[in-house]
């Protein structure tokens, strides 16, 4: 990388959010029976920054979040990942934006069942048009011993504790080395110690590789990990100062 | 491919379950269809073997060499016909005999040396000259029953010395012996009385064709038919029925194929519609999950495949040899091609479930 190109990189960084929701509505259904579960969302997040997103059961995380991963696309408004406009990109596009840009950690791991704890780093690196095997392996060996991992790489997830198997979900949303890292609710099928390791960890890893997350929970205590903390309710979104509890919790 | 093979692996149980699936109608197809070839083979090779283009029965006879019977009059009335390059006559038998090991259930050809309706398929020795009375040629099978070259077989009071072992040339599952015409009479009436003191006669007039004259194309001498060798084949009692019989349950077993991996790979995709949806969510392409499936669809049934032939190769060898059964290697390679080709039909039902998984379903919450 030139000088040239840090610099602007640079200005970017500052001058810009990577990640921008503007006037994001989701409607789903139509007619009578048309739900918006999305209204009017507007948020932006810098590099390096971990975000939560709190809200009542129903009340659109899910659904923005998404959106924001290129899982669904907006009823009408913009989504841009960097230079990227998500919420004008075609199915296929949004396959490979998933791939490289994006990690994800479901609710419940959902790791691969028949590969074991190393596999499953590598199956995601594999994802990407142009990958490199020899990386990827060394990589995923750094990965795990990060996450502590190591001497559990080789079993299948059966074999391992439920957040032994949220610890290689995180490191699965890591492989790719992606922009932005989207949790949600990564602590449903954990015990309070255990999530709390889990969040520490992903705030961790986010902070010290410069990534964006963004985390929905339910859970009011995982928001001192955060950056920023954002409020949904009934699909309207609020940007919460941390101080006041939000509502409906 | 990384997941297709793992799964197989990791996962080994459930694909036993399809292999063996696939194994067993395998065994059953190939099973069938060496029975079907060993009846249609062992029944038809006198014909197949013959340098014939065609035969002259009876009307009456409807193509059966047993039943038919035509005057010696009729083969010097084809010999004018244009078209026909050669006429004899042929005489058949059907009889028990007794070579060296004892009594055997024979075919007895009486046959012209150097006419129409010879054997082809000599593998040693020699047929009998004409005027040769006391020799045949033998099949093979009536070798493995102890009677070589060399060896006598009597039947009635007639014996015969072996001096040829011609190859795939039974007649309705018996093995032949290619002699004479004069030695076949002379058999036929020591064994059947009743044909005693009529008119001499054949059992049928073999032709051979000049080139573009069919059997359809020659006048038939008055009181007979003529027939194509392959027709005549397909007349011999039984033959066409046990063909197409056999055929249709080989047909319908492969469905079956179909149907039994279709279904099993519907379940599998069932079964796995979250964790495909949460691979799609990381950015696996539709296209990538279908690979993944046909893949395995791929190896289950050529595992399955290869069992089946095993097995089907191991029960050929216990047979007793009385059970009919020809294992060809052309229909062994046709079926393993329609078994595998069916499973991946069935396979690719299943595509359009995994085009229908909607990623947005992997992530927590109301979506579910
Ligand atoms: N595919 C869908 N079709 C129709 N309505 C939907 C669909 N998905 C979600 N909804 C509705 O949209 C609203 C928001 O749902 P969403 O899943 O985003 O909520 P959530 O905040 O994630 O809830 P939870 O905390 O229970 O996971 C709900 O009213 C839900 O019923
Ligand atoms: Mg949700």
């Amino acid at each position: 990388m030139t000088t040239n190109t840090a610099a602007e990189a640079d200005v970017q960084k500052t001058g810009r959010p990577i990640l921008e929701v503007l006037n994001v509505t989701k409607t789903y259904g139509e007619g009578h029976t048309a739900v918006t579960a999305v209204a009017d969302a507007s948020l932006s997040v810098e590099e390096g920054q971990f975000v939560s997103l709190l809200g009542p059961s129903g009340s659109g995380k899910t659904t923005l979040i998404s959106m924001i991963g290129g899982l669904l696309t907006p009823t009408s408004g913009t989504i841009r990942l960097g230079d990227q406009m998500v919420s004008d990109m075609t199915k296929k596009e949004l396959t490979s934006l998933r791939a490289e840009r994006v990690g994800f950690v479901f609710q419940s791991s959902n790791l691969v069942p028949f590969l074991t704890a190393r596999e499953n780093l590598l199956y995601v690196a594999s994802l990407p048009k142009n990958h490199n095997r020899k990386v990827a392996a060394k990589r995923a060996d750094e990965l795990l011993g990060e996450l502590g991992l190591s001497d559990r790489a080789n079993n299948i997830p059966e074999k391992l504790s439920g957040g032994e198997r949220q610890r290689v979900a995180i490191g699965r949303a890591l492989m790719n080395d992606p922009d932005l890292i989207l949790v949600d609710e990564p602590t449903a099928a954990l015990d309070t110690a255990l999530g709390r390791q889990v969040v520490q960890l992903l705030a961790r890893e986010v902070k010290q590789r410069g990534k964006t997350g963004i985390m929905v929970t339910h859970d009011l205590r995982m928001v001192e990990y955060t950056d920023q903390v954002f409020e949904i309710l009934d699909g309207h979104l609020t940007k919460s100062d941390g101080t006041t509890p939000p509502a409906g919790h | 491919m990384m997941l297709a093979f793992a799964e197989i692996r990791r996962a080994r149980g459930r694909f036993i379950s399809i292999i063996g699936a696939l194994a067993l109608i395998t065994f059953l197809v190939l099973t069938l269809s060496a029975l079907s070839d060993g009846l249609f083979y062992g029944s038809t090779g006198a014909y197949r073997s013959s340098n014939a283009n065609g035969y002259a029965f009876s009307s009456d006879a409807e193509g059966s060499l047993i039943r038919s019977r035509v005057p010696v009059t009729d083969v010097a009335k084809y010999q004018q016909i244009p078209g026909v390059t050669k006429a004899s006559g042929v005489g058949v038998l059907l009889s028990s005999g007794t070579g060296p090991n004892g009594e055997l259930d024979l075919a007895v050809f009486g046959i012209e040396p150097g006419g129409a309706g010879v054997p082809t398929t000599l593998t040693s020795g020699r047929l009998p000259e004409p005027g040769e009375d006391n020799a045949a040629a033998v099949d093979k099978t009536v070798v493995d029953k102890g009677a070589g070259i060399g060896s006598t077989i009597k039947v009635g009071d007639r014996a015969v010395t072996v001096v040829g072992v011609t190859q795939d040339s039974n007649y309705q599952l018996q093995p032949t012996i290619w002699t004479t015409v004069p030695t076949w009479r002379a058999m036929q009436s020591s064994v059947r009385p009743e044909t005693r003191g009529l008119a001499p006669n054949y059992s049928a007039v073999a032709l051979e064709f000049a080139s573009g004259t069919t059997a359809a194309s020659i006048p038939p001498v008055n009181g007979t038919a003529v027939l194509s060798t392959e027709e005549a084949a397909l007349a011999i009692p039984g033959v066409k029925e046990q063909r197409s019989t056999l055929n249709s349950i080989i047909y319908t077993t492969l469905l079956v194929a179909a149907l039994v991996v279709a279904l099993f790979f519907a379940l599998i995709v069932l079964e796995k519609r979250e964790l495909f949806a949460a691979l799609k969510a990381l950015g696996t392409s539709t296209r990538r999950l279908a690979n993944t499936v046909m893949t395995q669809a791929l190896v289950a049934s050529v595992i399955g495949v290869i069992i089946g032939i095993v097995a089907s190769r191991i029960l050929g060898l216990v047979l007793p040899a009385q059970v009919p059964t020809l294992f060809r290697t052309e229909s062994l390679i046709q079926i393993s091609i329609f078994t595998i080709v069916a499973s991946v039909i069935g396979a690719l039902f299943s595509l359009r479930r995994i085009a229908r998984i909607d990623p947005a379903t992997a992530l927590g919450g109301a979506l579910q």
